[in-house]
């Protein structure tokens, strides 16, 4: 618009406004910090607009509709209608009101917005460029950089998303109505739990997963719990298959996998969601006219976030695994607070994680197995939910509370959780862990009853072979 | 402790003129894209939503829009017209200096011109030519015109709203590389930085170094980076190009006995050479070496390519000041 | 994880060494302390001991190689045991490294500062955590005294408080950094000024006392060294430019002349104040050589019973005395004389002498001479070397010129006769004669003065035996001629008289030493004694 090219100089330069993004803005706002956030598509990123909340919100509608249908043995008939577009729509309002409150509190503290996408120009400088409108670009000076450009999903080859019958993710959270059947190829977290919510609304699912197991990343026993109540919802799982390739038929496509032994097999369905992992997107920045390195595909950071150049740091998916929202959350932080010269860190002991399957996995910290690497003697306590008074009250039977802590000292380590409301009750557990409690100090604090938290006091005693209800 | 907010240069300038426009009805905002699309700076973004009677665009006529602005003023208002590079002042050029300069001393004070026309000026931003221009100087020679030049975003408030309330025509040059190169907190009320007051940036005692606009950064550079070498340099920002601020000029030069002006205008009929002349009329007895003047070459601004050994830069500036010193 | 070995600090700031010999040899196991090699630095031959405990890896330096301090020369693949004692050796040797990796050295300081996040799992509270962040103390050390060890906040301010014992020796050890930084490249403007003292600003605010030494020493220090003329001592003095020059030429701070007038109400030096000012240095300087008791007059210096005289010291006289002095400072002068005997070389010269003069040419002595000494010269050519010593080279010149000294009115001039080794004596008497002439009457060129490789000077034309030349810098050597005359020699055991010539030859003793001279000297005068072997030149 204007001729010529006037410099904007900024103290901290934010590429990327998703949760790693926004809350290192918002940070550095506080700490009174001249930040600039420049974001390409919508503030909030993925995690907000694509992925952590329209996924949850989905499931939460859609258990509903399902726990209502499925409650005769409460003497309750039900028998609910859905209307996908009406849930949809709904799912978008709150995206949309979340990602503008994101939006709202990022100029709250002071920072100034830019659209558009920044690519680094030089080791302090980046050109913020308006792809597509033909608006030309800018020039912005940096004293700092905190790349949050997070990550996007894997496209396997021949599977390109088209968004009609290649869905990623992100299509399959915005569709306009359920199809008869989907064949999900990747059993991880995100395919369960988009395979748990259209299976739920009546779409026929069938897991197409190269391992033979679903969730891969926790243990076994975990895993079991979920995958059997899934298959009795009519999932089908198929192991040790490959998708190699598909093609169109008239109402929808047959995939064509290599199985473990080696042959041909055809599955077929309406839709195709291929899952099967996350990648960090950096092919936007031009990270070579800063000289950033990658370690493998994400950006290499050490304990401060920071890259190998001490002022510009990498936040989120971005920076590699674990790809979750609230890692990129505290790296936001931390990287704000080092900027403004305060002895932050990325010391945390340990990250929760949750599914939101059905039932709820929810983990942080060490398993038994990974505590006796580690060197430490574990003691295990594990009460099982049909001992929960109120897991009986919501009418769940399976399911477990697993804690893991030092036979020696009494340190808590660990804690694997699968149940209703997992995601919520590892909270305690990864507190205990961060402020280095013991069993004792959590067998001592008096939980309310009757509550599911209840199930985790148990289990806590329960490794000091004091457990009441089990 | 008032309110403050943090803002770049040319958020100043808006800032600068919103409050002084909600404070006097009679100060207009004209020019070139000022209105609807806020100016292709964004320096008066918002006030023709604010202000809708008071703020408008005119056509692409530098000597109309001075021209009007000369009637507007010598009838009781207060014009800030703004002329979109400095490169496009000279078609205006006529009516600035046989009109508005003269008019009060033409009418024995009956009518006076209280206008003030903004220019945003100077080199380093990439852009082809007519777009760089520093001829300060053509102006500083007209007797009836005061010339200011800003260089932080506190001071461009301050300076844009004393020049508002002048009685007589100000050229009001900002420099547009620095428009947005860094944030200043700025009082949010309404306040003014006299004119014709030059400000000590730096206090030292071996050489006085006089610059002002952009070339203020890379002179304050060059100073700190010589400090280390163990020359103590006084930097002082003119702020106002006319009238100079002769005392603060001399104070320093009696000093340090040594000078040196930095300038990116070109060199031969540049302000430096007013400097230097003030400055020896004055103080011959003291002075102990030449006065050197790192300036912006005898050519036509070039195109980006050589822009940046155009201007002067911190190498340039340090070469230039450990000349005089070793003299 | 290899050991990279750089050469340390070998002792009093020598920044390189030459690997004389290996001890070790690629493959080889050494004990901590076992010594690696010697290294020859200026001063001696020193050992290089092995910091670890460890097998060679890579030797990176050869026999003979000069290797800088700081360089890597031998890489070691550390014992296991030994691996934390290598580290700590590694640090110290960096620490004592020279200024010139202070920057890395500086960088290394300031990640030690940030405490590192420890990888296993800390038994602390995340406010605990960041205290001992921010105290600089390693978490992972500290023992906790809370229930089961946990970690608490007095535990990690115990151990903060405790390590400040040990961070002293952290500091010194950059303190030393600093401190050898200060000593060697400081980019002050400091160093262009004369003025060695340490100042504050790089600006003299007195004019350039650099040139003159004798008179801006009396400048430079404050105390007045005379009981006359007093200095003024002033911040600031008012004077047009043109005075400020004049006082710039004389060599005076124009701080420190005395006046009575002022402007603008500051003290106003004008030219005739300067002159004042100097004359009075100047008598006071004789009158403090001159008999301490005596009164003299407080501004002129002179009595009625000691009247002199003044003339400037500049120009050519000027000149030449400062190269004189930088000749004779400079260079350690040792003197050889010697007598040629010369009664063949007398009648040689009277038989050629008619045919030269049928050519136009008055033939002397000087060409023979000239001759016989390039014969010297290039029998022995270190005779005829320039110490370039910037670069530490002895340039040895394979041309001959040679320059002639010339006493003239304006003082002493010496012409240069190039290629003297290709001219005949009559080529040679014409362009003496055309030079000497051309000297005397100032019509000489610069040019025509430079570039000579040795020369001659002989006072032997107004009288004198032996003399010590002082040498024509940058050359090596100086012949001076005493008088061509009878003087009383011995032959087969009587006393006759013979014609003789008096040889005083001075050298610059870093690059010649008297036995060269002497061998040197004898050379010319066997071709002196005998100029038939001229010929064979």
């Amino acid at each position: 618009m204007v001729v010529g090219d006037v410099t904007t100089g900024t103290d901290v330069l934010v590429i990327g406004g998703g949760p790693g993004g926004y809350v290192a803005t918002i940070r550095a706002g506080q700490l009174d910090l001249d930040v600039t956030l420049v974001e390409m598509d919508a503030y909030g990123g993925t995690c907000l607009n694509h992925g952590c909340i329209p996924s949850k919100a989905l499931i939460s509608a859609t258990d509903i509709a399902h726990d209502a249908g499925d409650a005769e043995e409460m003497g309750i008939y039900a028998d609910p209608a859905v209307d996908m577009q009406g849930m949809i729509g709904w799912k978008d309002k709150l995206v949309t009101r979340l990602t503008k409150g994101v939006e709202s509190l990022c100029n709250g503290a002071g920072a100034t917005l830019i659209e558009g996408r920044a690519e680094f120009a030089g080791e302090n400088t980046a050109r913020i460029v308006q792809d597509g409108e033909g608006q030309g670009s800018e020039s912005i000076e940096f004293e700092h950089a905190i790349i949050a450009t997070g990550s996007a999903p894997i496209e396997i080859p021949n599977f390109e998303f088209d968004g009609e019958r290649i869905l990623s993710s992100r299509d399959a959270l915005a569709l306009d109505h359920v199809p008869e059947s989907m064949l999900v190829v990747g059993g991880g977290y995100i395919g369960m739990e988009l395979a748990t919510v259209y299976q739920k609304l009546g779409c026929d699912i069938t897991i197409l997963e190269q391992l033979p197991d679903a969730l891969p990343a926790y243990e076994e026993d975990v895993t079991e719990v979920v995958r059997e109540r899934a298959e009795s919802l009519g999932i089908t799982f198929e192991f040790g298959q490959t998708a190699k390739n598909w093609e169109e038929t008239e109402d929808g496509l047959v995939v064509r996998t290599e199985n473990d032994d080696g042959d041909f097999e055809e599955f077929e369905g309406e839709m195709c969601l291929v899952a099967v992992g996350r990648r960090a997107v950096t092919e936007t920045l031009n990270l070579d006219a800063a000289g950033i390195e990658r370690n493998g595909g994400a950006i290499k950071t050490d304990d401060r976030a920071r890259t190998n150049h001490d002022h510009i740091f990498a936040v989120g998916d971005v920076a590699g695994e674990p790809m979750l929202a609230h890692k990129a959350f505290k790296e936001g932080e931390v990287a704000a607070e080092v900027i403004a010269g305060e002895p932050a860190a990325l010391d945390y002991q340990a990250i929760p994680a949750a599914v939101f399957t059905d039932p709820e996995i929810g983990s942080v910290g060490m398993t038994p197995e990974e505590a006796e690497e580690a060197g430490f003697d574990p003691v295990v306590g594990q009460m099982p939910l049909r001992a929960s008074g109120r897991a009986l009250t919501l009418n769940e039977r399976e399911g477990f509370v697993r804690v893991v802590a030092d036979s020696e000292t009494g340190f808590v380590l660990g804690g694997q959780i699968v149940g209703p409301e997992a995601s919520e009750l590892v909270a305690e557990l990864a507190l205990a862990i961060e402020l280095g409690a013991t069993l004792e100090d959590v067998g001592a604090t008096i939980h309310v009853h009757p509550t599911l938290g209840e199930a985790v006091h148990e289990a806590v005693k329960g490794a000091r072979g004091q457990s009441i209800h089990y | 402790m008032s309110a403050t907010q943090s803002l770049t240069l040319v958020q100043a300038v808006r800032d600068g003129l919103y409050v002084e426009m909600d404070r006097d009805d009679d100060v207009i905002v004209m020019g070139e894209d000022v209105g609807e699309n806020g100016g292709v700076f964004r320096a008066t973004q918002g006030l023709i939503e604010e202000y809708p009677d008071r703020v408008f665009d005119t056509p692409l006529a530098e000597s109309g829009i001075v021209g009007t602005a000369i009637g507007m003023a010598a009838y009781g208002m207060r014009p800030v017209p703004e002329i979109q590079f400095m490169g496009f002042i000279y078609p205006a050029f006529d009516q600035i200096v046989s009109h508005a300069a003269r008019l009060r001393s033409r009418s024995n004070g009956r009518f006076s011109c209280p206008m003030v026309i903004r220019a945003p000026y100077g080199g380093g931003i990439r852009a082809p030519e007519h777009h760089s221009e520093s001829t300060e100087a053509f102006f500083v020679h007209q007797p009836g015109l005061k010339v200011v030049v800003p260089s932080t975003p506190s001071d461009t408030k301050g300076l844009l709203t004393a020049a508002i309330r002048d009685p007589d025509p100000v050229i009001f040059l900002e420099p547009k590389l620095i428009y947005r190169a860094f944030r200043e907190d700025v009082p949010e009320e309404s306040y003014t930085v006299e004119l014709g007051e030059a400000a000590i940036r730096r206090k030292g005692e071996d050489v006085s170094v006089y610059t002002w606009g952009a070339m203020t950064r890379p002179t304050m550079e060059a100073a700190e980076e010589l400090a280390e070498e163990g020359i103590d340099c006084e930097v002082i920002d003119l702020r106002t190009l006319s009238p100079l601020d002769e005392e603060t000029i001399t104070e320093s030069f009696e000093k340090t006995g040594r000078g040196v002006v930095v300038h990116e205008a070109p060199k031969s009929g540049g302000l430096a050479g007013e400097i230097t002349a003030t400055i020896q009329e004055e103080l011959l007895l003291y002075q102990e070496a030449p006065i050197n003047r790192v300036t912006g070459f005898d050519v036509p601004f070039p195109l980006y390519a050589l822009e940046d050994y155009y201007m002067p830069e911190p190498a340039r500036i340090k070469d230039g000041i450990r000349e005089t010193v070793e003299f | 994880m290899a050991f990279e070995y750089e050469l340390p600090d070998v002792g009093e700031g020598v920044a390189e060494g030459e690997i004389v010999a290996w001890h070790v040899t690629v493959g080889d196991h050494v004990d901590e302390d076992e010594v690696l090699a010697d290294v020859e630095t200026d001063k001696a031959i020193v050992d290089l001991p092995s910091p670890v405990a460890g097998t060679i890896t890579e030797l990176h330096a050869e026999e003979g190689e000069v290797v800088d301090v700081g360089s890597v020369v031998v890489t070691i693949e550390p014992d296991e045991e030994d691996e934390t004692a290598g580290d700590d050796r590694s640090a110290e040797a960096a620490d004592n490294e020279t200024a010139a990796e202070q920057e890395t050295a500086a960088d290394e300081s300031e990640d030690a500062e940030e405490t590192a996040v420890p990888s296993g799992r800390v038994f602390a509270p995340p406010n605990v955590r960041r205290l001992a962040r921010e105290l600089g103390v390693d978490i992972t050390a500290v023992d906790g005294s809370g229930p089961s060890g946990r970690i608490t906040e007095d535990d990690v301010r115990a151990a903060a408080e405790s390590e400040e014992e040990s961070e002293p020796e952290r500091k010194s050890a950059v303190s030393k950094r600093s401190d050898s930084e200060e000593g060697t490249e400081r980019k002050s403007a400091v160093s262009k000024r004369s003025d060695s003292k340490e100042r504050k600003s790089a600006v003299s605010k007195r004019s350039d006392s650099e040139t003159k030494s004798a008179v801006s020493k009396r400048s430079q220090e404050t105390e007045s060294d005379t009981q006359t003329a007093e200095p003024a001592a002033r911040e600031r003095t008012a004077a047009v430019p043109a005075t400020r020059k004049l006082a710039r030429e004389k060599g005076v701070d124009i701080d420190e002349v005395p006046t009575e007038k002022s402007r603008d109400g500051d003290p106003f030096v004008e030219p005739e104040d300067i002159e004042t000012y100097l004359q009075a240095q100047e008598a006071g300087e004789t009158a403090v050589e001159a008999d301490a008791d005596t009164a003299t007059d407080a501004t002129t210096g002179e009595t009625a019973r000691q009247p002199v005289s003044r003339e400037p010291y500049r120009g050519i006289r000027r000149t030449i005395g400062e190269q004189m002095q930088r000749s004779a400072s400079t260079i350690p002068h040792a003197t050889h004389h010697d007598t040629a005997v010369v009664p063949e070389l007398v009648e040689t010269r009277a038989e050629l002498k008619e045919r030269a003069a049928e050519r136009g040419v008055d033939l002397t002595y000087l060409p023979f001479l000239l001759k016989a000494v390039v014969a010297g010269l290039k029998a022995h050519p270190v005779m005829n070397t320039e110490l370039a010593e910037d670069d530490e080279e002895i340039i040895y010149k394979e041309y001959y010129n040679i320059g002639i000294a010339v006493a003239t009115d304006a003082g002493l001039m010496v012409p240069v006769v190039e290629d003297v080794d290709n001219k005949g004596l009559v080529e040679l008497a014409r362009e003496i004669a055309d030079l000497v002439d051309r000297a005397r009457s100032r019509e000489i060129d610069r040019e025509e003065m430079q570039g000579g490789t040795f020369t001659v000077t002989n006072f032997g034309a107004i009288g004198g035996e032996y003399a010590t030349p002082i040498i024509n810098k940058p050359e090596t050597g100086i012949l001076g001629i005493g008088e061509l005359t009878e003087r009383p020699v011995v032959e087969d055991g009587e006393v006759v008289a013979r014609h003789t010539l008096p040889v005083s030859l001075s050298i610059d003793h870093r690059v010649i030493d008297g036995a060269e001279a002497a061998q040197f000297t004898n050379t010319v005068i066997e071709y002196l004694e005998n100029p038939s072997i001229l010929l064979l030149e």
